[in-house]
């Protein structure tokens, strides 16, 4: 028997008056993977997450969570799944255990409150306010509230954002320990990198539409058999001479930077190695790389994520 | 049912850990009783001050002394004239009675009646009003007596209940009644300000059901409420002496039903703002008006005609009065089923515009 998708998404629309937050969006995510939607602040992703817990109404469109529609069946959705909700709200003065009971107590089954404290790494802090703790800590007690109830499907929206890299890392491996439990997670970011070692599947998602969608290996490969040679360069007037270099396929321009694709980098580094010794065009900071999903984005949109 | 006590825990223990409520729904309405009842409570019952010519020897002063002292208002000063007139002079008697220093003997026989001099201070409207016809009335006494003549009259004084209602015990019922406005109107506020840091939203991504967690707010509020009360009637009794006629189970009922009309009242106006700030103008713009012209700080019938709409469509008039009649037996301004009807009344139409027009985000 084929295993039932954890969330299916067709034709998904909502205006909030003029603006169009969602538009037209598809989405098929499997059991047992980490998925990612990967998109700028304002592509609709939280609009998304919000109509699939059942708090918010679509306008258009057809949504199921585990088979279940959660505009009808709200109570049942929600208490198969776990939710982190991005700038969620707290008792201010409970504490991060007290918090953590409360919560339990909405569900009927769930895991032991100090074990999922662990998990998180706030066992230090399990006495301390809720207004007391820092962004990152927040951040996960928001995580530790999404798995209480020990859900099939973990809903985490924009989890790492405003985390330093140390937190972001260890939130990174939470969420990997609830797929390795055989759960599902869908998460949503604007963290290309995150999306890239976190996920196994993406959907990149610009103005309310999926615009790709699979694994970051194959959306990479599949828009790039390039790989990238960065400098930073500030001369206009010499772009032309790096569109004309050996193997280029693609260019990117950026204020005081370059960026070419390229399909044989030996022979790409020769002749600009060449136009900065012959030519005398000055150019810095040379990295190559191979193409990430943010040349993917990139490539589609003509814009960066975060601009 | 362990979700709903998880709830009521979560937010006793929420609201106990913030001072500035605790502040508000605990401290603030014993401070009030405090200021009000001990400014109140001197008020009570004037005292004079009466000075008497002392003769020693002389039975007309000494029946003076002892008429005069019989009299509860008068604090009895006796010394020489001079000083006593001096005292007079410098504002510390009302009146000073010089009685005639002639022998007892001598008195009797002649015909002219005695001269007994009242000097009373002049600044002083009720000295000459109320001062000497009551020294006038302790003479006659004394001279019934001489003469032997029968009494014809005797003032038997019966006091009533509601003369017996002194102003700290209708200042205690007062602010009961303020307590519990301010509770269910502030502590509605509260909502707003969950609803504006989105803890309603996190709540709601639960399965939890969304109207437990209001009748678990109210239980709060009605525990807070009866906290407020027991500390209330305990200050009047310890400080104040106020004792509680009326039956306890009739004033918890009275009280609920107060607290439930507010926290109603409270909610329909925690409907509309988005922030904690704009609700809590917009509650000060409600209870301010009730809290003075609800005859919560002194009876509604000094405040002018045109205001007795206005009085009577507030319903914290209505707790207060039923408070009043339940505590210390005050004279009904409107009958106990009117205010039951009228608070009841409120706690419904507030509800129904709540539910109307309530948001969770």
């Amino acid at each position: 028997m084929k295993k039932m998708d954890a969330v299916v998404v067709s034709g998904l629309r909502k205006t909030y008056g003029k603006t169009v937050a969602v538009d037209g969006l598809d989405l098929r995510v499997g059991c047992g993977q980490v998925f990612g939607m990967l998109g700028p602040n304002g592509a609709g992703k939280t609009t998304t997450v919000e109509i699939l817990v059942g708090l918010r109404t679509r306008d258009a469109g057809e949504v199921s969570v585990f088979g279940m529609d959660p505009a009808r069946q709200g109570r049942e959705v929600r208490s198969r799944i776990g939710v982190q909700l991005q700038a969620r709200g707290l008792y201010p003065r409970l504490t991060v255990k007290e918090t953590v009971t409360l919560f339990a107590s909405f569900y009927e089954r769930t895991l032991p409150v100090d074990e999922v404290i662990e998990q998180v790494g706030l066992t230090a802090k399990a006495r301390t306010v809720v207004r007391a703790l820092s962004g990152g800590q927040a951040q996960r007690l928001g995580v530790a509230l999404a798995m209480i109830n020990d859900a099939d499907l973990v809903f985490l929206d924009e989890p790492t954002t405003g985390l330093d890299p140390q937190a972001r890392r260890s939130l990174w491996d939470v969420i990997r320990s609830i797929r390795s439990r055989g759960k599902t997670v869908f998460l949503t970011t604007h963290y290309m990198d995150e999306a890239e070692r976190l996920c196994d599947n993406v959907a990149v998602v610009d103005h309310g539409r999926v615009i790709a969608f699979g694994s970051p290996s194959d959306l990479i490969s599949e828009h790039f058999q390039e790989q990238a040679i960065e400098f930073s360069n500030s001369i206009p007037s010499v772009r032309e001479k790096f569109e004309k270099l050996p193997g280029v396929t693609r260019t990117r321009f950026s204020e005081n930077g370059a960026t070419l694709y390229t399909r044989d980098v030996p022979a790409t580094m020769a002749a600009l190695m060449q136009l900065a010794t012959g030519d005398g065009i000055h150019i810095d900071d040379v990295i190559v790389r191979r193409a990430t999903l943010e040349d993917v984005f990139l490539k589609l949109t003509g814009r960066r994520i975060r601009e | 049912m362990r979700t709903f006590w998880q709830l009521v825990l979560a937010n006793a223990r929420d609201i106990a850990r913030d001072k500035m409520s605790l502040f508000w729904f605990l401290l603030f309405p014993v401070l009030f009783i405090l200021l009000f009842g001990f400014i109140f409570s001197n008020e009570g019952t004037p005292t004079y001050d009466v000075g008497i010519v002392y003769e020693s020897g002389n039975p007309l002063t000494e029946g003076l002394v002892k008429g005069a002292g019989a009299v509860p208002v008068f604090k009895i000063h006796v010394g020489d004239r001079g000083s006593e007139i001096q005292a007079l002079r410098k504002g510390k008697r009302s009146v000073v009675v010089e009685a005639p220093s002639q022998s007892f003997a001598a008195m009797t026989g002649s015909g002219d009646p005695l001269k007994v001099h009242v000097y009373y201070n002049e600044t002083e409207p009720t000295a000459r009003q109320v001062l000497v016809p009551v020294v006038e009335q302790i003479l006659n006494e004394a001279e019934r007596q001489i003469t032997g003549r029968p009494k014809v009259f005797d003032v038997v004084a019966e006091p009533v209940q509601s003369m017996d209602l002194r102003m700290v015990d209708f200042l205690l019922s007062g602010i009961l009644a303020m307590a519990l406005m301010q509770l269910g109107l502030f502590g509605a506020m509260r909502a707003v300000s969950l609803r504006e840091r989105k803890v309603l939203k996190s709540l709601g991504a639960t399965p939890l059901r969304r109207g437990l967690l209001l009748v678990s707010e109210v239980v709060v509020r009605m525990g807070m409420a009866l906290i407020q009360t027991f500390l209330i009637v305990l200050i009047g009794y310890v400080v104040f002496h106020v004792k509680i006629l009326g039956s306890w189970l009739v004033l918890l009922g009275a009280v609920l039903l107060g607290a439930l009309t507010f926290v109603s009242m409270g909610y329909m106006l925690a409907a509309f703002p988005r922030t904690e700030e704009a609700g809590i103008g917009l509650v000060q713009v409600v209870q301010f008006p009730m809290m003075f012209l609800s005859g919560i700080f002194f009876p509604v019938e000094i405040m002018p005609s045109f205001l007795r709409p206005v009085v009577n469509a507030m319903p914290l008039s209505y707790l207060a009065d039923l408070l009043r009649q339940i505590m210390v037996a005050a004279p009904p301004e409107y009958s106990m089923a009117t205010d039951i009807a009228v608070l009841g009344g409120w706690a419904v139409v507030s509800f129904l515009v709540a539910a109307r027009f309530w948001r969770w985000e």
